[in-house]
């Protein structure tokens, strides 16, 4: 091809974007007085370690329940896809708030109950808050592969004599194994970037001891520290490109008619975790609103997160189309695609730092809802990209050419025949973006316009002022703002239209 | 409702009834201004609200903002430190966004002062400080004192060392805070008490046998709980505790003459110049305002004549040390120091 596609000039400037708060950090860093002592060597054994315990936790809890959601005719299959899959509406830091809140000595369960329990806290509690809220990625990129593997290796198996569990391992696992490995790196990518659990309970990890640094005037320390910790993403996410999907000819899915025993034992398997990850955080959050009320919450931070987030997925769905449709296009693309990605592995307190300085030389772009936008776009850019690639690869390239034979222009062919196709592919990154702006929080307290509150702003807010009955509001309407969100995406989700071809 | 009554009688005292002219005639006088006798706030102000007083604060800046109808406050809300570090780089950048710092910690007002951003204070506003708590270009606005919350089921308060150094060598369960701004202060206040060794010694042997808490409310309770024998902590926390569970098992010690008992301020700075930053805060240090932190924040009023809040010693039982406030803001080797010993 000798003329670049039109996409291409997009991606670019997307891409040398997507690379500005790295050059700000490097800037910030050259007055520091330390490059690497023994502390950053803890901070990094524990930030490695709970990424480590995290995805493993993830595939040992996700790996099981995509094979029972994808695989088993439970009574209510439906309904348990949906209550597994509803972690990622809780954002992980009210997991480790609620939990931290309802365990331990004097905590809420030993006050209502009397019964003693063991305090949430440490890098044990930290690796499982991350677990409970991460196995979704797990067990939807199983589920998603499974779902697309020819069975009749297994039925095969079988005849031949070997039994169920043993052609599971043997037969179905290794052939899935990209699809576990995939969501296990999105789970240890999320461990490393997330503020607010590791803060809550105490461990120092890259991101909070960036925060502590930060906040004792440590800025070069802090910038120094952010770069360590996009070294270690820049690898998770060289990892992750390594990653390919295997195609096979997808036949009917495996189907397996569990015993009435096997089914309730199967669901009495799955309900600790539910518990632990949906029903007590919710339940600590009722108590404390039954208990203290609203306190001095307004409506109005809910309005500013959703504007906020609404803004961050329409921006982020608009340049997501042409990097996506980039990254298909070429190898150029692809590398553009890749650049773009590291925005993910920038934890918001390490761009909320950068944009900071940025924003300070474009003193109109400086506290502005604009300069916040931007912060989440970059953040969360690769969320949109990533789902809209995906969907758009799957498109059967042969319609395109037809409209192309048929007389329609290039564009009208993109027009006419590839969005209306992507749609449900762009929707569902746009929700995903917005869902996870919503809970942003540490970029949102350093870029947000003065005045200018947010759901998780307020909840930072009463959490370090130790008033914890006044997150009952915010932390609700974040869960059920989330929730819609969730239901969002899925609605534009490949995996939904599966679903229904089963039935 | 103690607090409800306050904000009732700061906004409807009335515009009528501020008489702008008595405000020379204050200038001599030594006991606290009403905020009656002040001049009606007109015009916008953009305060930098140090964040970690959980609403004590809002409740004062709303109850002026209601007072004054023709007055906008715009507050932004963050970290001390972070509003600090932002105040300062701003200047550097020229750009300049806020007109006021109220800061939790005497520290981060240091560090915006010494990069000469204050503006000087008229001597009519800064001579209703306490003596001690005057200065030339920021004012305290109310203070607190670093104490020893101890488990009173655990221990009794003879236990506790008088001296903080002790505390290093016993064998007592500690909760700190080490993030935490006023720790770091008081840290600070031991480097330059005693020396960078002997602090760096003294956080080494403690770590020993502390537990980490986000912050030092987290620490009383912890006391409380009976998780930790004795706490870190500023008095309020405590206090505060008590006023809604009389029967806490916390009580307060203070050990003497050492960085263990330093009287730390919260304080507010003008950045910009003109009569409206300092008439805003001029409502800060008034009777009503300062009445209401000491009953509703149990922090102390640094204003002569207004009563401290209940369940703290006087002042004059306690001897805290020597130490420049502003000295405090001298972070950057406290904050390398805790690194190097393994507590930040």
């Amino acid at each position: 091809m000798t003329r670049w596609p039109y996409s291409y000039p997009i991606a670019l400037l997307v891409a040398l974007f997507a690379l500005l708060p790295v050059v700000v950090l490097f800037t910030l860093a050259v007055d520091t007085a330390q490059l690497f002592d023994s502390r950053n060597l803890q901070v990094l054994g524990n930030t490695l370690l709970l990424m480590a315990i995290t995805a493993a936790g993830a595939v040992v809890i996700g790996v099981p329940l995509a094979l029972l959601t994808a695989y088993v005719q439970l009574p209510w299959r439906r309904f348990w896809l949906v209550i597994l899959v509803a972690p990622l509406a809780m954002p992980s830091y009210i997991g480790a708030f609620t939990l931290y809140a309802a365990f331990g000595p004097g905590g809420e369960i030993n006050q209502l109950f009397g019964l003693a329990t063991p305090a949430f806290e440490g890098l044990s509690g930290a690796a499982i808050v991350m677990t409970l809220y991460t196995y979704p990625f797990v067990l939807l990129a199983t589920r998603a592969s499974l779902l697309n593997l020819d069975p009749s290796m297994v039925d095969a198996a079988r005849t031949l004599g070997m039994p169920l569990l043993q052609s599971l391992w043997k037969v179905v696992l290794p052939r899935v194994g990209n699809g576990i490995a995939a969501g296990a790196l999105l789970a240890a990518m999320y461990a490393l970037s997330d503020f607010g659990t590791p803060a809550i309970l105490g461990l120092d990890t890259f991101t909070r001891v960036i925060y502590v640094e930060y906040n004792a005037f440590g800025l070069s320390q802090a910038a120094m520290l952010s770069l360590q910790l996009l070294a270690v993403a820049g690898l998770i996410l060289f990892l992750e490109s390594r990653v390919k999907s295997t195609r096979e000819r997808p036949g009917r899915p495996l189907v397996l008619w569990p015993r009435r025993s096997q089914a309730t034992l199967m669901i009495a398997a799955v309900l600790p975790i539910i518990l632990l990850a949906i029903v007590l955080p919710l339940a600590v959050l009722f108590l404390w609103l039954w208990r203290e009320g609203s306190g001095t919450f307004t409506l109005q931070y809910a309005w500013n997160s959703t504007y906020a987030s609404l803004l961050a997925a329409a921006v982020a769905v608009l340049l997501a189309i042409p990097v996506a449709h980039a990254a298909i296009r070429g190898k150029l693309g692809r590398f553009m695609e890749r650049v773009i990605y590291l925005g993910f592995g920038v934890p918001g307190i390490v761009m909320g730092t950068a944009l900071v300085y940025l924003g300070l030389q474009l003193p109109a772009l400086y506290q502005t809802l604009g300069l916040l936008v931007f912060a989440y776009v970059l953040r969360f850019l690769p969320l949109a990209v990533g789902t809209i690639r995906s969907n758009a690869e799957n498109l059967d390239g042969s319609l395109v050419n037809a409209a192309r034979v048929l007389g329609a222009s290039p564009s009208e062919a993109f027009r006419r025949v590839t969005l209306p196709l992507t749609l449900r592919g762009i929707i569902a990154g746009g929700a995903l973006v917005f869902l996870e702006a919503m809970r942003e929080l540490p970029a949102t307290l350093l870029l947000g316009p003065t005045n200018f509150e947010t759901l998780a702003t307020y909840l930072w807010r009463v959490y370090e002022a130790g008033l914890f009955g006044q997150a009952a509001i915010p932390g609700l309407l974040l869960v059920v703002i989330s929730g819609l969100g969730l239901a969002l995406m899925f609605s534009g989700e490949r995996w939904n239209l599966k679903e229904s071809k089963e039935q | 409702m103690q607090r409800r009554a306050f904000l009732q009688s700061l906004a409807l005292l009335g515009v009528a009834g501020a008489l702008p002219a008595s405000i020379r005639a204050l200038a001599a006088a030594p006991a606290a201004v009403s905020v009656d006798d002040l001049p009606a706030l007109e015009g916008e102000l953009t305060l930098y609200l140090g964040r970690g007083e959980g609403g004590l604060y809002e409740d004062v800046l709303n109850a002026i903002q209601k007072r004054n109808p023709k007055f906008t406050l715009n507050i932004r809300r963050g970290p001390t430190a972070a509003l600090a570090n932002a105040i300062v780089a701003e200047a550097r950048a020229g750009v300049r966004r806020a007109d006021l710092f109220w800061a939790v910690d005497s520290g981060a007002i240091g560090l915006v002062n010494s990069a000469g951003l204050a503006q000087p204070l008229p001597h009519s506003l800064t001579g209703q400080l306490q003596p001690e708590f005057r200065f030339p270009d920021w004012t305290p606005i109310s203070g607190r004192i670093r104490t020893l919350p101890y488990n009173r089921e655990r221990l009794a308060a003879e236990d506790i060392p008088d001296d903080i150094m002790a505390l290093a060598d016993s064998d007592l369960k500690i909760g700190w805070a080490p993030a935490y701004a006023s720790f770091q202060s008081f840290v600070t206040a031991m480097r330059l008490l005693k020396g960078d060794k002997v602090t760096k010694e003294w956080l080494r042997a403690v770590s020993k046998h502390a537990k980490k808490y986000a912050g030092e409310l987290g620490v009383v309770m912890a006391v409380e709980r009976g998780e930790v024998d004795v706490g870190f902590a500023n008095h309020y926390y405590t206090l505060r505790l008590k006023s809604g569970k009389p029967d806490a098992r916390v009580n307060l010690a203070f050990t003497n003459n050492d960085a263990g008992c330093l009287v730390n301020a919260s304080g507010i700075v003008a950045l910009s110049e003109g009569e409206l930053p300092v008439n805003f805060i001029r409502y800060l240090l008034t009777r009503e305002v300062q009445s209401y932190l000491a009953n509703e924040a149990f922090e102390i009023p640094l204003v002569s004549g207004i009563a401290p809040p209940n369940g703290l010693p006087s002042l004059g039982t306690v001897s805290p040390p020597t130490v420049d406030l502003t000295k405090l803001a001298d972070l950057r080797p406290t904050l390398n120091l805790m690194r190097s010993a393994g507590v930040l």
